[in-house]
């Protein structure tokens, strides 16, 4: 007996070259379709994302065997889309075997697929082909139970102002394509298998060697080979249909994701981008679609739709016009309509912008409130499996906006008093350092002494009158465990972290001129900051403009002094207590676990709210949010961490290392009513008293 | 529609004020300036008409401490013509300002002429007013709010009591601004770098200002005594939150 099978098996030589035509045309549609996709990134401007290609290509390779990013805190996903994500790739190799040796080593005289070569080959695209089709069926039966992330309800837009049918629609193809172009495979092979009665080394094939009993089993093996013919072009039917419909809809990511991993920016949104000299001309932000760059209209493609990151934004919890999936879409329908339409399965809208013959991105496409609901937290971009970087496009809408003066009121005078003043508060520069008069001692001032740490005290920290306890506080400690710090006194502005956010590009890069050239005057080894937004800035930011700087937080320099031995711990301390990350320290920056050791140092113990480290959900002040009304949202980002807190069940301090998450919570306790329930404190007040 | 607008730079209230040897001024060598809070209403004002309407804005100011940044600012904002008129020696008085003005704008082709009601300094009021006596048309202050009609113009007024007055005004015209339709624009500090690189800053000269006397002066500044029946609390934000809650529970408030 002779181990293998015959490719176009009872097939008419007509038939052949009709399937060879069909196929042609197919795959020269699909060519086609691919060759748009790559022509609209070409429209963009450059990313800068060329470098180091092998690397970035290594590691996105490893992301998607293994499925990291899509199993981040979803195991069932992960297995699923594992499952279906390797058959598809094995049967895919399975095809291009099957195609090379009948179409070409034929003619040279070799053939691959016969004796054991074709018996474990035959096993194992049995083996992945069942993966393949239980995969397809977690994610029908996930679908089916209706998690929140697969709701397509916009909060910007009300009932029946829009309609996302066709993404259902493609949603449902998608899947059942797949599963009966697999299921529809095993038929032909259990088909097959009865019509060839059996070759014994078919077992190899042993979902197909089972199939044929069952066929056999119903009184089919008869008719087999007729049917066989049927269920063959019914397959290959819906494989042409799937490969031409493939660049143009949901399963388009198949095409562009492993890209947009692949050129993903480490520092994205961390590090956002330098507006051009050329762009500081016109405007700041983006006003048309070559405004954005290759890997941003790419972003908008590689949407799947996947809702994680409409689940994890603050802005969508509290009730604010804000899904940053909804935004990627609402882009992604733009770049459709004005690159020349392929998708398929486009959402219907009417909010207006669509009739309009030169709608403004900024202000029409995405809405200003839309923009401003941002607290820029970064739960998007980290919860993104295929690395869409929506951040860096909604600050650069958000720059539009600054450059046209649309924003509120508040808001406004707050960048008014950082360009006065230096500061938020819209208090005199000379004042900044007014809380150190109060200490029994005086704190350097590193423009005329030489100090090892400059702390950089920041906005929140300096001027307001509830966290400059905590200021002393830190103070106090380092004075006594004989560090030697200095700070800048007045020559200290804003960091501009925030500013830059908000958008406000020329008013950010006029902050780092200024404290450059402090800094250049003050002579320390390294900065430390209790502020994670300041810390961000300039550890990720500042180097782009040539400040380059060792720069702490906090936490991690009084775990130093305590494991030097420099702070003796006079006591343990027995609160049950709950950390909240702050955005810019944990997903930000991953330091996650030096402000725990520093808690389990303390000998308090530490109940982990559900949603930590770099999961950590926002306060809600980030990007500005600070100084923007919140009194429209349903509830407060601040108020549902607190409840999170809360339900943990005797926990009695909720412990902060941010000083606007020490404002905003403070507020939050109250606001939401759980006065005397729970208490805010920062790290720095259970080290003093462990000190004390 | 060409409206001209006199903007003027005075101190910073943030700053702590002190006050010079002669106590009859500030000390202003430490001082910090911004924009007279009204006249950047004026500025807003001007601008939304340019909007509406069409025409040129031009920012005017007496040559003076950081004017450059207040006319660059304005040209950024969206000022066609930035002007500064210069030869004015120290601390002019209004009707020596308002004399300069007219000398520069009298030659110039204008419908309007705004300027702030009054300016945080002096509290006087006098300098639309006195432009207009000058230039010899018609003047409307303490205005919120303008419209455009023809050769005239609809400007509001809000009067005692929380009535609206509607009047009409003969173009051309000085008007005093209270307030914008609108709150006074941000602009972008690129916007201002752009202006500072791009905007040329025309300078006129006062032109001859004599006889236009004050005849009033300070003769004195000081701080006033803090009056009867004020009480005030002292201590750290806590302790003062604390004492205002225990007045207002003792008063019954809450």
């Amino acid at each position: 007996m002779h181990e293998t099978r015959e490719v176009f098996r009872l097939f008419p030589q007509a038939l052949q070259i009709a399937f060879y035509l069909v196929g042609f045309a197919t795959i020269f549609y699909f060519l086609f379709g691919s060759y748009k996709i790559v022509q609209k990134y070409r429209k963009g401007r450059p990313a800068g994302r060329w470098n180091q290609l092998g690397a970035r290509f290594m590691k996105a390779l490893g992301t998607m065997a293994k499925h990291s990013t899509l199993s981040k805190r979803n195991k069932y996903v992960g297995v699923a889309h594992w499952l279906i994500f390797w058959g598809f790739v094995v049967l895919f190799i399975g095809t291009v075997i099957v195609a090379l040796d009948h179409d070409f080593l034929r003619f040279m005289g070799v053939h691959l697929l016969q004796g054991k070569f074709y018996l474990w080959f035959s096993l194992f695209l049995d083996v992945f082909g069942v993966g393949f089709l239980v995969g397809l069926l977690m994610m029908a039966f996930r679908r089916a139970k209706k998690p929140p992330e697969l709701d397509y309800t916009r909060p910007d837009l009300p009932q029946g102002k829009y309609d996302r049918k066709p993404y259902v629609t493609d949603d449902k193809i998608f899947l059942w394509l797949l599963f009966f172009i697999g299921l529809t495979g095993f038929l032909i092979e259990g088909l097959r298998i009865v019509g060839d009665n059996y070759p014994s080394f078919e077992v190899w094939s042993p979902v197909g060697w089972m199939l044929a009993h069952a066929l056999d089993a119903l009184g089919l093996s008869a008719k087999a080979n007729t049917i066989f013919i049927y269920t063959w072009w019914f397959h290959a039917v819906m494989v042409l249909g799937f490969i031409a419909y493939l660049p143009h809809s949901k399963a388009m990511h198949i095409l562009v994701d492993f890209a947009n991993l692949m050129f993903k920016d480490d520092l994205a949104a961390k590090r956002l981008p330098k507006v051009t000299e050329e762009k500081m001309k016109e405007g700041m932000g983006y006003l048309k679609l070559t405004d954005f760059t290759w890997k941003e209209l790419m972003d908008f493609d590689a949407c799947t739709k996947c809702g994680r990151c409409h689940v994890a934004c603050p802005a969508r919890a509290s009730g604010a016009p804000l899904s940053p999936r909804d935004l990627i879409l609402e882009m992604r329908t733009f770049s459709e309509i004005k690159a020349g339409t392929l998708e398929w399965f486009m959402q219907a809208e009417s909010n207006g912008w669509t009739n309009k013959k030169e709608p403004a991105i900024a202000g029409d496409v995405i809405k200003a409130d839309t923009l401003w609901a941002c607290t820029t937290c970064m739960a998007c971009v980290e919860a993104c499996p295929v690395g869409i970087e929506h951040l860096t496009t909604i600050v650069n809408l958000r720059r539009t906006l600054v450059d046209e003066g649309n924003m509120e009121d508040s808001l406004q005078d707050v960048l008014m008093n950082i360009g006065d003043y230096g500061n938020s508060f819209g208090q005199s520069d000379r004042m900044r350092a007014k809380w150190t008069k109060e200490l029994d001692f005086k704190i350097k001032d590193a423009r005329k002494e030489e100090v090892d740490y400059l702390w950089y005290v920041g906005d929140y920290a300096s001027y307001d009158q509830r966290i400059q306890s905590i200021s002393r506080k830190v103070a106090k400690i380092l004075n006594d465990a004989g560090v030697s710090f200095g700070i800048l006194y007045e020559a200290e502005k804003n960091s501009g972290n925030d500013v830059r956010r908000i958008g406000e590009e020329g008013l950010y890069e006029m902050l780092v001129e200024d404290n450059m050239a402090a800094l250049e005057e003050a002579s320390f080894k390294e900065i430390f900051t209790t502020d994670p937004h300041t810390l961000n800035t300039l550890k990720n930011e500042y180097p782009e403009f040539g400040g380059h700087y060792k720069v702490k937080h906090y936490t991690q320099l009084l775990i130093e002094l305590i494991k030097s031995g420099k702070l003796q711990l006079k006591k343990k301390l027995d609160y049950t207590v709950t950390y909240h990350d702050p955005c810019y320290l944990g997903r930000y920056n991953g330091i996650t676990e030096e402000p725990r050791e520093l808690l389990q140092l303390l000998g308090v113990k530490l109940k982990e709210m559900p949603r930590n480290r770099t999961n950590s959900f926002c306060c809600g002040a980030g990007g500005g949010r600070i100084w923007m009304d919140d009194s429209k949202l349903e509830k407060r980002p601040s108020e549902m961490r607190i409840e999170e807190a809360l339900a943990l069940g005797e926990v009695d301090c909720f412990i902060v290392a941010c000083p606007k998450d020490y404002a905003m919570y403070s507020d939050a306790v109250k606001t939401s009513g759980n006065e005397g329930k729970l208490e805010v404190k920062d790290v720095i007040d259970l080290l003093e008293e462990a000190l004390s | 529609m060409n409206i001209i607008v006199l903007i003027k730079q005075v101190p910073d209230l943030v700053e702590e004020l002190e006050l010079d040897s002669s106590g009859k001024d500030l000390d202003r060598e430490w001082l910090k300036y911004k924009v007279n809070e009204f006249d950047d209403h004026a500025l807003e004002e001007a601008l939304l008409l340019k909007e509406e309407h069409g025409g040129t804005v031009t920012a005017m100011a007496l040559d003076g401490q950081d004017i450059d940044k207040a006319l660059y600012a304005a040209a950024a904002k969206g000022a066609d013509r930035v002007v500064k008129i210069t030869g004015l020696e120290g601390n002019p008085s209004n009707h020596e300002a308002a004399k300069a003005f007219a000398n520069a704008i009298s030659g110039m082709d204008y419908q309007a002429v705004f300027t702030g009601v009054q300016s945080v300094e002096d509290r006087d009021g006098q300098l639309p007013v006195l432009v207009a006596h000058y230039l010899g048309i018609p003047h409307v202050s303490v205005v919120s709010g303008v419209k455009i009609e023809g050769d005239k113009a609809v400007v509001y007024k809000e009067y005692g009591g929380g009535m609206m007055a509607e009047l009409e005004v003969d173009l051309p015209a000085v008007l005093g601004i209270q307030a914008a339709r609108e709150t006074p624009r941000y602009v972008p500090v690129a916007r201002v770098r752009r202006a500072m690189r791009s905007t040329e800053m025309e300078e006129v000269s006062a032109g001859d200002v004599s006889g236009a006397a004050a005849g009033s002066e300070v003769a004195r500044m000081f701080k006033p005594e803090t009056g009867q029946g004020a009480e005030m609390l002292e201590g750290s934000a806590e302790e003062v939150a604390d004492k205002i809650v225990s007045i207002l529970k003792e008063k019954g408030i809450v």
